[in-house]
């Protein structure tokens, strides 16, 4: 797998000096950006975010001191670990910085080889911590039975249904995949989002899955089928329910009739579905007029057919797909996803293949990528 | 990261990111949510800067937005760039937010 290069912020008032450290870090695999000031460094942390900090402590206007208790006070930076450059040896004002939950210390006369050495070494240990709570909690869900992704999917005749789920950066984030059979005659297929990103996000899925997966059963029950309905009375309990104000998810919801082989579909704020045309090889969207769940009590969702002809193909997606990160930022882009789509359907992929094209590179992955396709046989 | 650029019959708000994500969204809601409760005036929002805008940053201009309809007041969208405008139509962002070019067009 491609080793991610390491983005460090380098603030320090000495052009000279940060020219030395950027240049040492940059030669040791590290992607730097550098600032003149803290005031300046505060700017940039609005629009990147970098996997740590080395700052100077002497500083004009705010020294490294203010700067990181204004950091500690906002929570999107408060834990990017962080390095106080010093030339004092003033032990007192090292014991205030370290009260700052500055991760460390470095005297700025440390030769830069050791500087670098000392920020792998603290880099490797947040990592590793990480990953030792994201195993306790993976522990936790998989003792609770959670899944976020199927283990199979439900024979479903003449429709081959596969999917593909990656997480970013390996931790779960919002999106859901679910395969609901009801009886012998209805099978749903859903895919939803919750807006936000990580472990937070996550833990509002089961809440939702939960939601979703009893309005669908008693609406079966009650027998009522409509995709329309189902979404509904999932918005009505998601707006009343104070534990999930103010939380968003997008949802593409669908009914499988496996007696006459219909397809039914309703949208809650979903990207548009693609509906490949095999015989004309035109990729069309299909679109819902449904709002996010949880927006307003009333979601204006409706229900529709699609109907696949033989070797059509459908495809349900969330945003992870179409949006990535170029050179010049990060982009959503619809159009090209649908466009570079079809011009590798032309070739009549299998999924596998069609994955492998399609989903996005390591690098360049901004977040949960989820895909499903249902291909009429 | 929010700026107050004119007050008159609306909050004309500047948004300074060109990325505006998870890392921001939050403290996005806060600001903007203390504006609607200090001033009690509609926001118009001039996301001209805004280059990307992740679901976590959509999240928090919904919250907003649901917490100014609350007030009876309104968050109106200006300056969107054109990837952007066309994420918000795609996931039908547009029904429930009115969007215009610029400030000109909102008065």
């Amino acid at each position: 797998m491609a080793q991610i290069a390491k983005n460090i912020l380098l603030v320090d008032d000495n052009p000279l000096y940060l020219k030395l450290l950027s240049q040492a870090f940059t030669k040791e695999g590290f992607a730097c950006q550098t600032v003149l000031s803290a005031g300046e460094a505060i700017n940039k942390l609005t629009s990147y975010t970098p996997d740590a900090i080395l700052s100077d402590y002497e500083m004009p206007d705010m020294n490294g001191m203010e700067f990181r208790k204004q950091l500690l006070q906002l929570p999107a930076y408060q834990d990017i670990p962080f390095i106080f450059l010093t030339g004092n040896k003033d032990t007192q004002l090292m014991t205030a910085g370290l009260g700052l939950q500055a991760v460390d210390y470095v005297l700025k006369d440390t030769p830069v080889n050791v500087i670098v050495a000392k920020l792998n070494s603290l880099l490797n240990t947040v990592q590793k911590q990480r990953e030792l709570s994201q195993q306790e909690i993976r522990r936790a869900a998989a003792a609770l039975n959670i899944r976020v992704v199927p283990d199979k999917i439900p024979a479903m005749n003449g429709l081959q249904v596969d999917f593909w789920h990656k997480d970013y950066q390996d931790i779960p984030g919002g999106d859901f995949i679910d395969f609901i059979e009801t009886d012998d005659r209805y099978a749903f297929i859903l895919l939803g989002d919750i807006m936000g990103k990580r472990w937070k996000a996550w833990f509002f899925i089961f809440t939702f899955l939960s939601y979703i997966r009893a309005a669908i059963r008693f609406s079966i029950l009650s027998g009522e089928h409509s995709t329309a309905v189902i979404l509904q009375k999932v918005n009505y309990i998601v707006c009343h329910d104070d534990m999930l104000r103010d939380v968003l998810s997008s949802l593409s919801l669908l009914r499988v009739d496996r007696v006459t082989g219909q397809l039914f579909y309703a949208g809650a704020g979903d990207m548009p579905l693609l509906h490949y045309h095999a015989q004309s090889g035109e990729l069309k969207q299909v679109n819902s007029s449904g709002l996010l769940l949880g927006m307003f009590a009333d979601g204006s969702y409706d229900e529709q057919e699609i109907k696949l002809n033989s070797n059509d193909r459908l495809f349900i997606f969330t945003d992870g797909l179409t949006d990535y990160a170029a050179e010049e930022g990060k982009k959503s882009d619809y159009d090209s996803f649908a466009l570079r789509l079809q011009q590798l359907l032309t070739y009549n992929p299998s999924f596998e293949s069609l994955k492998q094209e399609l989903v996005p590179k390591i690098e360049t992955l901004v977040d949960d990528c989820t895909i499903i396709q249902i291909h009429k046989i | 990261m929010i700026y107050i650029v004119k007050e008159d019959k609306y909050l004309q708000v500047d948004v300074n990111l060109t990325e505006a994500n998870l890392n921001n969204a939050n403290e996005f809601k806060t600001q903007i949510i203390s504006l609607l409760d200090q001033k009690k005036k509609s926001i118009v929002l001039n996301l001209a800067q805004v280059q990307y805008i992740d679901s976590s940053f959509l999240g928090a201009i919904v919250a907003a937005l649901k917490h100014a309809i609350s007030m009876q007041l309104d968050v109106i969208l200006v300056g969107l760039q054109p990837d952007i405008h066309n994420l918000v139509k795609l996931i039908r962002l547009d029904k429930v937010f009115k969007i215009y070019n610029d400030y000109s067009e909102v008065l």
